[in-house]
């Protein structure tokens, strides 16, 4: 049954924070259910996706890339192409509508790769809101390119020093900000989890993803067998998966960042038996624990999978089996932004290549009448930085000398 | 209600390390402090401020499990009668089982549990579990909450509120406005004790609130002095900052 606001997906989900934030979401969720009835609202958002970001991003027949692999046609979805560079802004710009509807001029945010802050700080631009972006030092320095966007925007960013000093810490510092600012302040989370209504909110957001791609699959009378893509906290994938999790087909496969190995502190998979039930940052779902419940390290090439939880439908779909989850290496992503780079023309956001390698493994075991789509979730310029320097060390740190020297 | 001024001191086991986290201790028991509230490090608080999330994150780093804080808590029990409160995250209490946790806390003498991340309707059995163990469960309110929110906390008949004086988290300082005292007599009507802090640093604040709580609850101004003394001399100076914030007159 679909369903606007849940709460819970089964067992996981929940708003488990403390008093001080159970007023500022209470209020939240009855402007954001009030907000998805309101046809001007809708039709706002709507003409600002339309104008502003860019949509619908293109579906594209991957033709070189399916002769190659010999198995279904593969499709992408390239959501990268969405102002900003990656999915982000569907959510950024329904949010920051919906706290500009609630009277709220001051948004907060978290980023970890910054794609999330970068979009939130291009919104706050665009609807004339304040914004603060709260960022682990850590990500800070691995993602500077981002930094300096996120300042030209007009957002101010602020390093968090706490914790690992990654997303998860600056989740904790948004949160913080937002307990002792939520008057005036709205946080605009990133992705399909945290307290309720966050995951509903977040996934409605971002079900345009799935809309567009059943409406231009049925444009060219294409039946899908299964649609591939990255999950960090799950924002993308659910909502390129939302038309279908109610169906029984297509076939719907979430990649989780396998790092290094599966190995503790090597890795951000959650499903498949590596994360534990646990209550974290708001919410109920899998989380990378100990036996304590301590937050355990993570690791991903891809800062924006690098996360210790996952979101709480993602963990429901995972546990009844509607989605089906699958890793990709580090390794394993760098080939596949190398492959679809010179096959098809198109360089995918780190993130995304997760799902790139694993659709085209999935679509070797179909045949041609059959059809996989790939949600590329982003694009992979704002990688430079991390690419350039495991793929080319050499010549690229040439390059960075040369350029530190002429300063 | 009354008279005296009385303090809830809050410690974190492992920091700055475990001998010096329990010369705190000693100090805070030797200057007479009514409670203790001793919060087993998560390593992501959400709910408390800068001071107390780096206090627990360099306990993590010292070495604080789950199982360390229990054995701290009976060699707490074998220097003081003190009612030792354990302050923790949903994260910490739901990993073992809610049930499991809570009996582990009642076998090492704990008077109750302080969970802010677990409110009465988001609690996952732990208002349950605590009143068949016979132990505390201290609903967490703030002088913001709604009338409903405080009418939920109040009918799990609690025998204590912990009121969060400043909306926010712990660590700055807390101004004890019309709000928060009038919030303070409404609580106190419904005849539950009531513990009251977040950003207590002088005595003055510990007086002023001394009439409208069962205790006053000071946790990052100790931090502070604890960083402060680390190495030499930590029970002295807890000491003498519990009895300068007591010494209101
Ligand atoms: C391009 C891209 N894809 C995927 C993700 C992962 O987030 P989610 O799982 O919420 O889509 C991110 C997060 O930063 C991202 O930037």
């Amino acid at each position: 049954m679909k369903q606007l606001y849940n709460d819970f997906f089964g067992e996981f989900g929940g708003r488990y924070v403390a008093e001080v934030l159970r007023s500022p979401l209470d209020e939240l969720e009855s402007a954001f259910v009030d907000a998805l009835s309101d046809e001007a609202f809708m039709r706002e958002f709507h003409r600002l996706l339309a104008s502003y970001v860019g949509r619908p991003t293109p579906l594209l027949h991957a033709e070189n890339v399916t002769r190659d692999v010999g198995g279904a046609q593969i499709y992408i979805k390239l959501e990268g192409l969405a102002a900003t560079g990656a999915h982000k802004i569907n959510n950024a710009l329904g949010q920051a509508l919906l706290a500009r509807r609630m009277g709220k001029p001051r948004i907060i945010a978290e980023t970890g790769a910054g794609q999330h802050g970068v979009a939130t700080a291009a919104v706050c631009a665009k609807l004339g809101l304040q914004c603060r972006v709260y960022m682990g030092e850590v990500d800070m320095r691995r993602q500077k390119p981002n930094v300096f966007w996120m300042e030209m925007y007009g957002a101010e960013v602020v390093p968090v020093t706490s914790g690992a000093r990654t997303l998860k810490d600056a989740v904790n510092e948004a949160m913080r900000d937002w307990s002792a600012n939520f008057a005036d302040t709205h946080y605009l989370l990133g992705s399909a989890l945290g307290p309720s209504p966050f995951p509903d909110m977040v996934r409605e957001f971002q079900s345009v993803i799935g809309t567009e791609v059943v409406s231009q699959l049925s444009a060219l009378g294409v039946r899908p067998t299964t649609l591939v893509t990255c999950v960090g906290g799950g924002s993308n994938a659910m909502g390129f998966f939302s038309p279908y999790i109610h169906e029984t087909e297509p076939e719907l496969i979430g990649v989780e960042a396998g790092g290094r190995g599966p190995a503790q502190g090597d890795h951000a998979a959650r499903m498949n038996g590596l994360g534990t039930p646990g209550i974290v940052q708001g919410y109920r779902s899998l989380f990378l624990l100990d036996d304590d419940g301590q937050v355990m390290p993570t690791h991903s090439v891809s800062a924006g999978l690098d996360y210790p939880g996952v979101g709480p439908q993602l963990a429901h779909l995972g546990q009844t089996g509607r989605v089906r989850f699958e890793r990709a290496t580090d390794s394993e992503a760098l080939e596949g932004l190398q492959y679809f780079a010179r096959k098809e023309g198109v360089i995918f956001a780190l993130e995304s290549a997760h799902a790139g390698m694993v659709a085209i493994r999935r679509a070797k075991e179909l045949t041609p009448d059959e059809a996989v789509v790939i949600n590329m979730s982003g694009r992979g310029d704002k990688d430079l930085f991390i690419t350039a320097r495991e793929l080319d060390a050499e010549r690229w740190k040439e390059f960075l000398t040369r350029e530190a020297a002429s300063l | 209600m009354s008279n005296t001024t009385r303090i809830m001191a809050h410690v974190i086991p492992w920091y700055p390390d475990r001998a010096q986290s329990m010369d705190a201790v000693r100090g805070l028991v030797d200057a007479g402090v009514s409670y203790l509230e001793v919060q087993f490090p998560f390593s992501d608080p959400t709910a408390d401020g800068p001071a107390i999330q780096a206090a627990c994150s360099d306990a993590l780093e010292a070495g604080f499990t789950v199982a360390d804080g229990f054995a701290f808590l009976d060699e707490i029990r074998t220097i003081t009668d003190t009612p030792v409160f354990l302050m923790s995250y949903a994260s910490l209490i739901y990993r073992p089982g809610v049930q499991a946790f809570v009996a582990r806390a009642r076998e090492h003498g704990v008077a109750g549990l302080i969970v802010p991340d677990l409110p009465p309707d988001y609690d996952e059995g732990l208002y349950d579990a605590c009143r068949d163990a016979g132990i505390a469960c201290v609903p967490v309110l703030v002088a913001t909450s709604a009338d409903a929110r405080v009418d939920l906390a109040l009918s799990t008949k609690p025998e204590y509120v912990y009121v969060a004086l400043r909306t926010g988290t712990t660590g700055s300082r807390t101004e004890l406005g019309a709000l928060n005292m009038g919030f303070l007599e409404k609580i106190g009507a419904s005849g539950t004790k009531i513990f009251a802090g977040f950003g207590i640093q002088d005595a003055g604040q510990v007086q002023a609130l001394a009439p409208h709580c069962e205790a006053a609850v000071v946790g990052s101004a100790f931090v502070r002095t604890i960083a402060a003394a680390s190495g030499s001399g930590v029970y002295e100076a807890v000491k003498a900052r519990a009895e300068s914030l007591l010494d209101a007159k």
